[in-house]
């Protein structure tokens, strides 16, 4: 969970620096990267949606140093933010497939960091109730 | 009733281990947290510049003036030869462009003989979603001689596109108008030749310290935009006196 917290920040941060750059960005395979990220739906309030998964990626990272740490509860609420996050990226996923009929790297790859996060969270929720019922 | 007085017991038990369990301490997360935090921030920083650094230079952007970011290179009217070269930066989604592009068009009409109008892209993103595509629609058309017929259309029709989601659509019915080859405009819409050229020239404003746009620089200094036409004109033709 932190791995994929840190690949997200990662991922984007990197899409941010490049929206205050104004620069288009390097596209991979996907090649629909500047359609997709100069987009009308790639801004919320004039804001780089790529901050918002930031702050996300950031929360998830804090939730799974804490959670090893001994702060368990904390990945309670970080359970709220991926099941969040997961309901905006489908939101997202149907945006890329149907209105802009693109697709940009970086986003696929986030969709993928938050399903994988999310998983996480599932597969790590009964452990964490076994300490303390034993 | 002996059942419920053990698992009492039980439960005493268990609050006891817990009081006698070390509360974690929050520094050292803390700690690692923000240790992850900057390395995360300064790995997208290093792609984000290394991706910058990669972009190629041309010779157009070697060769020039080194006093002046701004070279005279790039889409161009009025006379090639001219001493006096007066460049603008524009973003296709501003309206003050819009209203500029025609003073400057009369002005070149005017005193093309003596002067050369250079176009550069500076695509405001964050205040303007399509403004971007916009300069790759005309980029686009210019991979088939046909900027500034793109330039117009996409200046006069500014509010038909400027707000929709989907911009590319309207774009291509504009390629159509200018019986550009469809296939070949949309494959190039999203071309790195087009990308390229459009980096080039924001870069180009960046460093010559664009902040906002229409911006204008004649012989590389640069001028303040007017409304009036009259008190514009007359600051590019004290310049192209000044040359002469």
């Amino acid at each position: 969970m932190v791995l994929a917290g840190f690949a997200g920040m990662v991922d984007s941060g990197y899409v941010g620096f490049h929206s205050l750059t104004g620069l288009l960005i390097p596209c991979g395979p996907a090649g629909g990267c500047d359609q997709v990220l100069n987009s009308a739906y790639s801004h919320w309030g004039g804001v780089s949606i790529a901050w918002f998964g930031f702050i996300f990626y950031l929360a998830v990272t804090a939730a799974g140093i804490f959670g090893l740490s001994g702060f368990r509860q904390v990945l309670r609420f970080s359970l709220i933010a991926s099941l969040a996050a997961f309901l905006v990226t489908l939101y997202l996923l149907y945006l890329q497939a149907f209105v802009l009929q693109a697709f940009c790297d970086y986003c696929l790859i986030s969709a993928l960091l938050v399903f994988v996060i999310l998983g996480a969270h599932l597969a790590l929720r009964p452990r964490n109730r076994t300490p303390e019922s034993a | 009733m002996p059942k419920a007085s053990s698992s009492q017991k039980q439960r005493s038990g268990s609050r006891d281990k817990t009081r006698g369990r070390k509360k974690p301490s929050i520094a050292k997360p803390l700690a690692v947290l923000a240790a992850v935090v900057v390395v995360a921030l300064g790995a997208a920083f290093y792609l984000q510049r290394s991706a910058n650094d990669q972009a190629p230079s041309t010779p157009a952007a070697s060769s020039h003036n080194t006093h002046s970011p701004i070279s005279p290179e790039g889409w161009s009217k009025g006379n090639s030869l001219a001493k006096a070269v007066l460049v603008e930066f524009v973003d296709f989604q501003c309206g003050a462009c819009a209203a500029a592009s025609s003073r400057v068009a009369n002005i070149a009409r005017k005193h093309g003989a003596e002067l050369k109008v250079v176009f550069k892209h500076q695509p405001m993103q964050r205040a303007h979603g399509n403004a971007m595509i916009a300069a790759q629609a005309a980029e686009a058309a210019g991979l088939q001689f046909k900027f500034w017929e793109m330039h117009d259309l996409l200046l006069q029709r500014q509010h038909e596109w400027a707000k929709v989601p989907d911009a590319q659509s309207l774009f291509l019915r504009y390629a159509a108008e200018l019986r550009l080859n469809l296939a070949r405009f949309r494959r190039d819409l999203w071309s790195a030749e087009v990308r390229n050229r459009i980096n080039r020239d924001i870069m180009e404003g960046q460093m010559a310290q664009v902040r906002s746009v229409p911006a204008f620089f004649l012989n590389g200094k640069p001028i303040p935009n007017s409304r009036d036409e009259f008190e514009f004109e007359q600051r590019i033709v004290d310049g192209i006196r000044s040359l002469q």
